[in-house]
């Protein structure tokens, strides 16, 4: 399988490369983490190049496809419509969205995508307070809420005990859930921060702790996040429950 | 005919109260003329006749007396024969059928009331009917219900009978042995209800009596069944073996419960417990193994159409890895209530670096792909394989388990992906038998050119896209790239092809359905069906398209009526040697040729009986079938180009009609006597009485005895008399 995956990860490559428009077959259902551009902002910086590794920590750890170059994504274009997810991150004060943002965010939201919201500076919480803010003009009667620890996030491939990015954080995730299913995932940790890598490999922020496994548990988040994207609910199902609760209970 | 009597009236044309009333004054004036004359010697008497004569006569002047004659027809009686038209009379009796012995009898009345207007009426359900020719022929019931015949004579505004023969063995569907007559007695109108018991002995007959089912049938539900057996004519039983089989499509029979019932003074019953695993019309027979002496084997079994519901659809979905197709068909199913969805997805490998030291730090469970394909399978419903290698996670092994379960009546679901059909390895294999297209595994496994897939016409005319088409016409997103599909089987229909790909010279297929055995199944060759949930052409359906696709192949696969092009229906009951006729409603849009086809189910080397019916007017076609067999059917019903349509359906020998052979001759007796008629038996049909002839009165005439005047004239010369008499004595 991960023969598979990775086969479809270089196909991938090959086909973002080649015609951002143009998929492989096996490649238009893979995990694609699109960062949401709004405004005048435009995606550069330190953490360019952490989707890529999000989709990469995904393909080999798991049997996700996933697309090996991520675009981006305005969020006052239709093709935020084109796939179910998006990543708007950044930090600082966020312009107000314009009516034709407002209109795609809303049918994005609509249509089931899933968006994670990360603030690159989660200790000021500038960027993550603007964006509940606007994000409330999206879907005005649907506030945020505490995910409890229990969430199928924390158990979608790894079993979490709690979000962990570049830095520790808040020790929850809040959600603006739908249904059953958190569409907007609040995190105030720095999870592109924890991925992000040069161009030799290096990683370019140090975490929190200097422990090799925070940034692991970062990844770990990642991952899950990915894997609640592809299965939604798929470990609570009932057949699940027993392993899990002994796991829980063995750890 | 003849002359009736000849009588005479006071006046023709004055009413009662002036005839009275003018006697009464002759009356008074003939008293005083008696008072008078008391008082004279002198030629009383004459005085006396002469008033008399005269007060008579002038009252004769008044009234105008007239003589009436009636003229009357006499008719014979009319009488008749109720000839109990129930399959049950098919029975052998006495080298002939007791049926055959009716006839007879019938016949013999008919002489033997040689005055009396006789019509043979023959009764089954609803209103009796006139006997055909000789009876030979002709469409019989299962049913014998004497007081719905009663009933419906008595709505016919005809001349009612002097007696009705009633010719039956008197185990009549109506009334029951229990049943109080008083009814039937109503129903009778005070005519006398003669009967004639056809038959007077039970023949040696081990027999299922009946099948009582406790509640409805449920997918994977058990449902008990009590069966009751009889034993009669002699026949010694005391323990008789019962099976319960269920009848499939081109595979044998499938064994469902056994046991032994003991038989407690010629009766008993069993309790047997049945789990069907699949929704819809299932044919269920139930056989026992009759003691030797047995003579009527046909009701040592029977076949019963069961409908059988499911409160949800239990589905299995098994997925190779989770991509975008594959949450979106998640989430559709989860949003279902009534979808039961039992899910899982390949999500690592050996091969995956999970980069962990315990799988404690995982929230990940083994494929129980064994215990899945093996114990769990009969349980589903539907399964679903979506982009699954099957050598890879070991399906391999299970495939001809698979194959089977769609043979059984399963349902699966092929959907694309890269390790989905010949890329899954499933060319070649036993799997590949009921899909509905083959696999070429010599080509690559699957085609990267996007495209958009095309609609055939059997996808335009398909009610299983019409949700689809009816949010986005013939429009379909882009898709990119698709699995290689070889040439649709038998049976198959294509609804989307490949614009520009071809299989030999034909476009290849997309999407296709077909049927396998009792089992459908569906080949979707790409893995962007998520874009009809989420993307910018999904948005323009506010992404309702992926439910409107996934609930017709969905529903189509579950044979929920919506999808069907057409219904079909058993009018009456099945029995062998009657004609059978099917009633097809179509939808309202569905155009073309009709064909039907019908198959016994079961493995069977008989030729399927096809009718084609070329572009039938709107409205319910009616379908006679003739000849059929005792044995489990089943009808489909091609409209035009649309996937066909299935009824499972039932016939049997005998049935519920001839599960008691016992004669009945006291329910005839109780009838004859409530309603004052006689019970007698074949031998003693002379022995019935003869109703008395029926008179009609035909013709009135009336004539004055003499005219006006001459009661006038005689009248007056009286009175003349009289008065001369009268002076001549002194009164004047």
């Amino acid at each position: 399988m991960r023969c598979i995956s990775r086969q479809s990860f270089l196909i991938g490559v090959a086909a973002s490369v080649a015609a951002p428009s143009a998929l492989a077959f096996g490649q238009a259902g893979a995990f694609h983490p699109r960062i949401l551009l709004t405004g005048s902002t435009t995606w550069a910086g330190p953490r360019q190049r952490a989707p890529e590794r999000w989709g990469w920590e995904l393909v080999r750890r798991t049997s996700a496809p996933a697309r090996a170059v991520c675009q981006t994504v305005r969020a006052s274009d239709s093709r935020l419509l084109a796939e179910p997810f998006c990543v708007w991150a950044g930090e600082g004060e966020i312009a107000p969205l314009t009516r034709r943002e407002l209109h795609f965010l809303g049918r994005f939201i609509q249509l089931g995508g899933v968006m994670v919201v990360d603030d690159f500076e989660p200790h000021a919480g500038i960027f993550g307070r603007a964006a509940r803010r606007e994000l409330a003009r999206v879907l005005p009667e649907t506030p945020p809420v505490r995910l409890d620890p229990s969430h199928v996030l924390f158990k979608t491939f790894y079993m979490l005990e709690r979000p962990v990015g570049r830095v520790l954080g808040v020790d929850h995730v809040d959600a603006i859930v739908r249904g059953n299913n958190a569409q907007v995932l609040f995190l105030a940790h720095d999870l592109l921060g924890a991925l992000a890598q040069s161009e030799n490999g290096e990683w370019v922020f140090e975490t929190e702790s200097p422990d090799p496994m925070f940034r692991e548990q970062a990844a770990r988040l990642a991952v899950n996040i990915g894997m609640y994207l592809l299965c939604s609910d798929y470990k609570d199902d009932q057949v699940h429950a027993p392993y899990l609760m002994r796991r829980r209970a063995a750890r | 005919m003849g002359l009736a009597d000849v009588s005479w009236a006071f006046s023709e044309d004055l009413s009662g109260a002036w005839v009275w009333g003018a006697l009464g004054l002759g009356a008074l004036s003939i008293l005083l003329l008696a008072l008078e004359t008391a008082r004279t010697e002198r030629r009383r008497f004459w005085v006396l006749a002469s008033g008399v004569l005269a007060t008579v006569l002038l009252l004769s002047a008044v009234l105008r007396p007239v003589a009436v004659s009636l003229r009357a027809n006499s008719v014979g009686p009319k009488v008749v024969v109720l000839l109990d038209g129930s399959t049950r009379l098919l029975i052998p009796s006495d080298g002939k059928t007791r049926r055959a012995r009716a006839i007879a009898a019938a016949k013999a009345i008919s002489s033997t009331f040689k005055d009396a207007r006789v019509s043979v009426l023959e009764f089954g359900v609803g209103a009796p009917h006139a006997l055909q020719g000789d009876g030979e022929g002709g469409s019989l019931s299962v049913e014998s219900d004497l007081t719905a015949a009663l009933s419906q004579l008595n709505s016919l505004a005809q001349e009612k009978p002097q007696a009705y023969v009633l010719l039956s063995d008197g185990r009549l569907s109506r009334p029951t042995f229990d049943d109080d007559l008083t009814r039937l007695k109503q129903l009778a109108l005070g005519v006398p209800v003669h009967t004639v018991s056809i038959a007077d002995v039970d023949p040696p007959d081990a027999a299922i009596r009946a099948v009582h089912a406790a509640g409805a049938a449920v997918a994977h539900q058990p449902l008990s069944l009590t069966i009751e057996l009889g034993c009669s004519g002699g026949l010694s039983c005391n323990e008789i073996p019962v099976e319960i089989h269920e009848l499939r499509y081109g595979v044998p029979k499938a064994l469902l419960a056994s046991g032994v019932a003991k038989l407690n003074q010629d009766s008993g019953k069993i309790e047997l417990q049945v789990t069907l695993d699949r929704a819809g019309t299932r044919v269920v027979e139930v056989s026992i193994a009759a003691p030797p002496g047995d003579s009527l084997p046909e009701n040592n079994s029977r076949v019963i159409a069961f409908t059988v519901t499911r409160d949800r659809i239990r589905l299995l979905h098994v997925a190779g890895r989770p991509t975008y197709d594959v949450r979106s068909l998640r989430m559709w199913l989860k949003s279902d209530e009534s979808v039961d969805l039992v899910a899982f997805f390949i999500l690592r490998s050996n091969e995956d670096d999970t980069r962990t030291t315990s799988n404690s730090e995982l929230a990940l469970i083994p494929f129980p792909v064994d215990e899945l394909f093996t114990e769990h399978l009969p349980s589903f419903d539907a399964v679903v394989l979506q982009d699954l290698d099957a050598v890879a996670y070991h399906l391999a092994q299970h495939l001809p388990a698979l194959a089977r379960y769609v043979e059984s009546g399963g349902g699966l679901i092929m959907v694309g992906g890269p390790t989905s059909f010949a890329g899954g390895r499933y060319a070649g294999t036993e799997l590949e038998r009921v899909l509905p297209v083959r696999l070429l595994s010599s080509e690559k496994p699957f085609d990267l050119e996007q495209f958009v897939p095309s609609y055939t016409d059997s996808g335009r005319a398909a009610p299983v896209l019409r949700g689809l088409r009816d949010l986005f016409g013939d429009a379909l997103p882009e898709m990119p790239g698709a699995n290689i599909l070889g040439a649709p089987r038998e049976n198959a229909l294509v609804l989307w092809e490949h614009p520009r790909k071809k299989i030999g010279d034909t476009p290849m297929p997309v999407l296709a359905l077909g049927e396998a055995g009792d089992g459908r199944s569906i080949a979707l060759g790409v893995d962007g069906t998520h874009l009809l949930a989420f993307s910018e052409f999904a948005d323009e359906g506010s992404g309702r398209g992926f439910g409107a696709l996934w609930d017709g192949l969905l529903g189509w696969l579950m044979r929920d009526p919506r999808f069907e092009a057409a219904r079909t229906e058993l009018v009456g009951e099945c029995s062998e040697g009657q004609p059978t006729t099917l009633m097809l409603t179509r939808l309202p849009s569905m155009q073309g040729d009709v064909t039907l086809t019908l198959e016994r189910l079961g493995v069977t080397q008989v030729e399927p009986i096809i009718q084609r019916i070329p572009n039938p007017p709107p409205g319910p076609i009616k379908i006679v079938l003739s000849d059929l067999k005792a044995g489990g059917y089943i009808a489909k019903a091609k409209i035009g180009s649309a996937p066909p349509t299935r009824y499972d359906f039932a016939c049997e020998r005998g049935g519920q009609a001839w599960s008691d052979s016992r004669v009945d001759p006291a329910r005839l007796g109780r009838i004859a006597n409530i309603t004052g008629g006689k019970a007698v038996t074949v031998s003693g049909l002379s022995s019935l009485p003869i109703p008395r002839p029926a008179e009609v009165a035909a013709e009135r005439r009336v004539s004055a005895l003499l005219p006006a005047w001459v009661w006038s004239l005689l009248a007056a010369v009286a009175l003349g008399a009289h008065w001369l008499l009268r002076r001549d004595s002194g009164l004047v």
